[in-house]
């Protein structure tokens, strides 16, 4: 009688762990196909399947006969008859491919998109990749693609293969995918001999950050340079900012912060000493660099990342607001934020080119044009005796919920803010 | 002239004796009528920053008309004293005021902070001195409990504090990880807290810690950029959300307990509010530099 029951709870148990256990990890025969039928029994259906079993790569499963390892044959919850949602199921074979404590992860691998780069069945490419070489990579970073396509000078390495220096799913060292941290990954290549010091004013640059000053992937300036380049650097001056190259910390600058930035662009600090309002990263410990790189840039004025990007960085509320808004401004769309405000100082609240709010926005807009709305310095505000009429009083620049970015909904609010003789 | 209806004595009398800070989800702002003029009658434009002084003082700092307008709180009323202009501060950002009355002024321009005695006369400039002195950049300031001046001091990363002499008594480090502080505060006991306007965290140091650390949780959610912090008499945070237009309230752990005003116009909403603080009373005085305007809140509950 215990035997009995004992193997009872045995079989219970394996019935439960089989079902628990994902399809792809199942052996045997888990749909009761009829010998000979695996494998055959789905092209009986799908005969276009010949031809991909035809190419030279096809996917381990699937040259083994083995569908249902991906597939559900009768029902799914998932597109396709597929056996697990499409973004994890081919993790249940390929769980290594992202490594534990990974530096960096491709987009796609991170949101299940293997299919992106993989083709699940079978392949003319290595891999099963759906494309071979540089064009696989280039079908999303179009931008490197065309940007390396234009430069007078190429990266070797780049032409040859991205993989080169990058891992496409995940890196365990270095952002971006790359194999090994910069300098590491360029040393690899180029040398740290005499005449690389020599062309590098005897500096121990071969210890700091190559991509500072050079574009890894390609340019149309000599020496991979990028293409805005800061005017010590391009004349070789680095003395001009850092110790010279003998002394025993030539990387050392000679002044902190905004002190060592000021010795030539007076102007700027002059602005900003003279100005009632600073922008005050200009001024706090890391001074210019919040915003320009030091040695070289892919943007103008040595920005550290395109403007939006850049002010988004610390004013990101601003940034949503202009994507969550129904109507957009295309400065802020654009990221001209150098429209309205002064980067550095300015006189006015809020950085604000120009004081008068009505001149600012007619700089773009003919406003004279815009409405026979009374605005302007003798039309006091009916809600605030401190504030006249301007464009403010109805648009919201940044964005909001409401066409032409008006601060109320013009049916039922904005209007009676101030009319409220019209209040229903 | 203002007017400042007479104070719920006894809901403010009750909570004190309670010696517990008042329900927090219960907070609310009963705004009073706004402050638009100073003394001289000129209206008051793009206010950043207000003091509330022991002595029932009230200081605005009128960044845009580039004076300081002192307010006498009356039981009905705010009456307004003469204005104070001087050329060492032609961009008042940020006021405070010991317990002499005595006047200290961050100018946006210069970036130093002056001393005036309580006529508004200048004095001269609170600089650190003796051997850990160094350059500053204060973005802000407050004068604690014990008249030491508390300085935001975004050039070296710290808050550095300083006795009247200017001997640095004591310098507490940014957090490792921050984005950009903008105010600070400083409670009853002597604990400090800064507020991050970029990363939306709000950092504090009791008197013997030697940095400042995350208090509470981010409030990204809450907030869109926050510039000014108040603490009440019950140890809880007041926020002014410059370009969300809000008042948001934080518990004496600093866990979020609602938001209060909104963007607006009419008298009790706010626009760009820059500056915050207290009077003796438990009213919460608010800078709000986009509306020009000085709005006063009675807290109840």
């Amino acid at each position: 009688m215990n035997t009995r029951v004992h193997r009872v709870a045995t079989a219970a148990a394996a019935i439960v762990l089989a079902a628990a256990l994902p399809v792809a990890a199942q052996t045997g025969n888990p749909y009761h196909l009829k010998p000979g039928a695996k494998g055959k029994a789905c092209l009986e259906c799908h005969t276009g399947f010949e031809k991909t079993l035809a190419q030279p790569f096809v996917h381990t499963p699937v040259k083994a006969g083995e569908c249902a390892d991906c597939h559900n044959p009768h029902t799914s919850d998932h597109g396709k008859l597929l056996a697990a949602s499409p973004e994890t199921i081919c993790s249940e074979c390929h769980s290594d491919i992202v490594p534990k404590g990974a530096s960096s992860v491709h987009q796609a691998v991170l949101e299940g998109g293997c299919v992106q780069c993989h083709d699940p069945h079978g392949s003319a490419n290595k891999n099963n990749l759906v494309e071979a070489g540089n064009a696989l990579c280039l079908t999303c970073h179009d931008d490197i693609g065309d940007a390396v396509k234009a430069a007078k000078f190429r990266h070797a390495p780049v032409e040859k293969s991205c993989l080169g220096c990058h891992d496409p799913h995940a890196s365990t060292s270095a952002a971006f995918l790359l194999k090994k941290e910069v300098p590491g990954l360029c040393l690899g290549c180029h040398t740290a001999d005499a005449a690389f010091t020599r062309q590098h004013q005897g500096y121990p640059v071969a210890k700091g950050d190559c991509t500072s000053c050079h574009d890894p992937h390609g340019s149309s300036r000599g020496a991979l340079l990028w293409a805005d380049v800061h005017k010590p650097v391009e004349t070789r001056m680095c003395a001009q900012c850092h110790e010279d190259a003998g002394s025993s910390e030539p990387l050392k600058l000679k002044r902190a912060g905004a002190d060592l930035c000021g010795g030539c662009h007076r102007d700027v600090v002059n602005e900003a000493s003279t100005s009632n309002q600073v922008h005050w990263p200009v001024v706090d410990r890391r001074a210019c660099l919040n915003c320009h790189n030091p040695h070289a840039s892919k943007f103008g004025t040595l920005l550290a990342a395109p403007m939006k990007t850049l002010c988004g960085r610390c004013h990101a509320d601003t940034i949503a607001r202009e994507e969550r808004s129904l109507a957009k401004h295309p400065p802020v769309q654009d990221g001209d934020c150098t429209t309205c405000h002064a980067p550095h100082a300015a006189d006015n609240a809020l950085l604000l080119v120009e004081a008068n709010t009505i001149e600012l926005c007619g700089t773009c807009h003919d406003w004279q044009m815009h409405s026979t709305h009374p605005i302007g310095a003798k039309v006091v505000d009916p809600r605030n005796p401190n504030l006249n009429l301007d464009c403010l009083s109805c648009h919201r620049n940044h964005g909001s919920e409401f066409k032409a970015f008006l601060n109320f909904d013009s049916k039922a609010d904005l209007c009676v803010q101030c009319h409220q003789q019209y209040k229903r | 002239m203002s007017r400042i209806p007479v104070l719920g004595v006894a809901a403010v009398l009750a909570v004190a004796l309670s010696g517990a800070a008042p329900g927090a989800e219960a907070v609310k702002l009963r705004p009073m009528e706004p402050v638009y003029v100073g003394g001289t009658g000129v209206g008051v434009r793009e206010p950043e920053g207000i003091a509330c002084g022991r002595g029932g003082i009230v200081v605005v700092a009128d960044t845009g008309n580039g004076r300081l307008v002192p307010f006498e709180v009356q039981p009905d009323r705010l009456a307004p004293r003469p204005e104070i202009v001087a050329p060492q501060f032609p961009a008042p950002i940020r006021v405070g005021l010991d317990s002499r009355g005595a006047m200290f002024v961050l100018d946006g321009r210069s970036r130093r902070i002056a001393e005036l005695t309580p006529a508004g006369e200048f004095v001269g400039y609170v600089e650190p001195k003796g051997d850990a002195a160094g350059a500053m950049t204060p973005r802000s300031f407050v004068v604690g409990p014990d008249d030491r001046l508390w300085v935001l001091d975004v050039g070296t990363s710290r808050v550095r504090v300083l006795d009247r002499s200017g001997a640095v008594a004591r310098d507490i480090a940014f957090p490792a990880e921050h984005g950009f502080l903008s105010d600070l505060a400083v409670d009853g006991k002597g604990r400090v807290y800064a507020v991050d306007s970029t990363a939306h965290r709000v950092y504090g140091a009791g008197p013997g810690d030697p940095a400042l650390a995350p208090v509470g949780e981010d409030l990204r959610r809450d907030l869109d950029f926050p510039v000014a912090i108040a603490a009440d008499a019950h140890g809880q945070l007041f926020l002014a959300d410059q370009n969300g237009g809000g008042i948001v309230v934080l518990g004496t752990d600093g866990a979020f307990r609602g938001r209060r005003s909104g963007w607006g116009w009419k008298p009790g909403f706010l626009r760009y509010p820059s500056g915050l603080c207290f009077d003796a009373t438990g009213n919460l005085y608010v800078a709000d530099r986009g509306n020009n305007r000085i709005q006063v809140f009675q807290i109840t509950e």
